[in-house]
């Protein structure tokens, strides 16, 4: 179904710079964003969760099957490496290897589900505005709340986020003027 | 589409974050571009196999630790990094590690504090802190810490953001190197040392002088004498090697400008404008593509072409104009 993210990751793995240039600047920014709207991280913590997963992504490269996008494979490993994190740091002072043999069993059985393990995402205050829309953006569908995110947080056109959901541009269209009606139906019931 | 404008502008409000810093994402690139490099040279195995190996190696490490340990009497720690090779030609780089033989470093590798490093070509290192050092031919020296270097013999080339995290000090039998945010080559043959200046200061500790030199400064310190100082150009073909070992810059939706100032740094020449088209064209233009593999001025030669520029080498100067 995510054809050109399965094609990105065979030429990666074939040794095209610029495959590997594609993926580090379509993800790392994206996923440094992604994590500063639900954690309570200061910057340089949510760097090293970022260089992390995307380190363990590119071991891990032979994984992806294109059953998702890579996007939402790779929020799936930045995921499980902030719980790692919230884990660790709840036992002792955080100080993360990469020397370290990583979790491998994460990676072969939850290659796409988020588990309910790794809530502590979800740190934003919900009494900021950004916690408030967060809150409400995590009770819509997913691919609206994934289509919402990549245009009005990281200001993707509808070309890319059709790209990125698999879905004609027209139907993209369509799927974000739905989850706006959503999202907006949903923030009023909150705000109210 | 505006059917919600006032939800629109919740949601940009809300979800807008800062973007992370350039210097950052460049880090964080090379260290995730050092991981991709290296899995390509190592197939992937069986996860199954891969796990009951590595059982296997971890029992089998785990009693190699032990037997260490009883001999030397602890086990060691992993030791800190210096950098890491990013690039190198032909001969490539020799390390010895403590009690292990000498191996040949490939790109990747990460220098640690005790290496001792002899280098058959020219080779290229990011530094952990951010910068690199370049590494000329026939070259000797010794990671003493992450902060410090000991170079025994021959050319080495530093070049450290003003901002960086941390400073570098080259030391040397007749003294040491420390910079204050800058570049420069320090040259080490039999008991002579020769230091060069090619941005911002430095601080030459000798053993019994201390020196500070600007951009443009050649100090040199023989045995017996006094260190002696004299005026440099900071381009030219003595700065070539340096150069041919810049490392990679990701043009990809960066702006033109910032692309020639990054050529006006590696080559030690300032840049400048022949007319308005030129500086404005180089303001507003975005850059996609890649120029990989290509040194700064071949890189820049071809990215003018795609802008409809070019440019010309006028006395120290990098000219830019519009084609005729």
């Amino acid at each position: 179904m995510y054809e050109a993210d399965r094609a990105l990751i065979v030429r990666m793995r074939a040794g095209e710079q610029r495959a590997f240039d594609e993926f580090f600047n379509a993800s790392a920014p994206r996923l440094l964003a992604y994590l500063a709207r639900r954690s309570g991280m200061d910057s340089a913590s949510i760097e090293d969760i970022v260089q992390n997963s995307l380190i363990k992504a590119i071991r891990n490269l032979d994984r992806y099957r294109g059953e998702a996008a890579l996007f939402t494979w790779l929020t799936e490993i930045c995921r499980h490496e902030l719980a790692d994190v919230s884990r660790k740091s709840a036992r002792r002072p955080a100080h993360l290897s990469l020397e370290e043999p990583y979790a491998d069993s994460y990676m072969e059985d939850h290659q796409l589900q988020a588990s309910p393990a790794v809530e502590p995402l979800w740190q934003a205050d919900a009494a900021s505005q950004r916690g408030a829309v967060m809150t409400v953006l995590q009770r819509l569908p997913a691919h609206y709340a994934i289509a919402l995110e990549a245009k009005y947080g990281d200001g993707m056109s509808v070309e890319d986020i059709a790209r990125q959901l698999g879905l004609t541009r027209v139907a993209a269209q369509s799927l974000l003027a739905r989850a706006r009606a959503e999202f907006r139906e949903r923030w009023l019931e909150f705000t109210r | 589409m505006t059917d919600h404008p006032d939800i629109e502008k919740v949601l940009k409000d809300a979800l807008a974050v800062a973007p992370a810093s350039e210097r950052r994402l460049h880090e964080m690139r090379a260290s995730v571009e050092r991981e991709w490099r290296g899995s390509l040279a190592m197939p992937r195995r069986n996860p199954i196999r891969h796990r009951a190996a590595r059982l296997g190696l971890a029992a089998a490490a785990a009693v190699a630790a032990t037997a260490v340990a009883l001999w030397v009497g602890h086990a060691p720690a992993l030791r800190e990094s210096l950098g890491s090779v990013s690039r190198y030609d032909g001969g490539g780089v020799t390390l010895r590690s403590g009690l292990f033989a000498e191996r040949s470093l490939k790109n990747g590798d990460a220098l640690r504090v005790g290496d001792r490093l002899i280098t058959h070509g020219a080779a290229l290192v990011a530094l952990a802190q951010g910068g690199t050092l370049r590494l000329g031919p026939d070259s000797s020296l010794t990671v003493d810490s992450t902060s410090q270097l000991s170079l025994h013999q021959g050319l080495v080339y530093v070049e450290i953001p003003a901002d960086a995290a941390q400073h570098l000090r080259v030391a040397t039998i007749a003294g040491s190197v420390e910079h204050l945010g800058t570049e420069f080559e320090v040259f080490c043959a039999d008991q002579a040392v020769r230091v060069r200046v090619r941005e911002g200061r430095i601080r030459f500790l000798g053993n019994t002088d201390t020196v500070i030199a600007n951009a443009g400064t050649e100090l040199l310190v023989a045995p017996g004498k006094a260190i002696a100082r004299r005026a440099i150009d900071t381009f030219g073909s003595e700065w070539l090697w340096t150069s041919e070992l810049a490392p990679e810059y990701d043009i990809e939706g960066k702006t033109l400008i910032g692309f020639l100032n990054w050529v006006s740094r590696e080559l030690g020449r300032p840049l400048d404008f022949a007319d308005a088209n030129a500086r404005q064209i180089a303001g507003r233009t975005i850059l996609h593509g890649s120029v990989h593999g290509q040194p700064p001025l071949r890189a820049m030669s071809n990215v003018l072409l795609t802008a409809s520029l070019t440019y010309e080498i006028r006395g120290d100067t990098i000219w830019v104009r519009t084609s005729p």
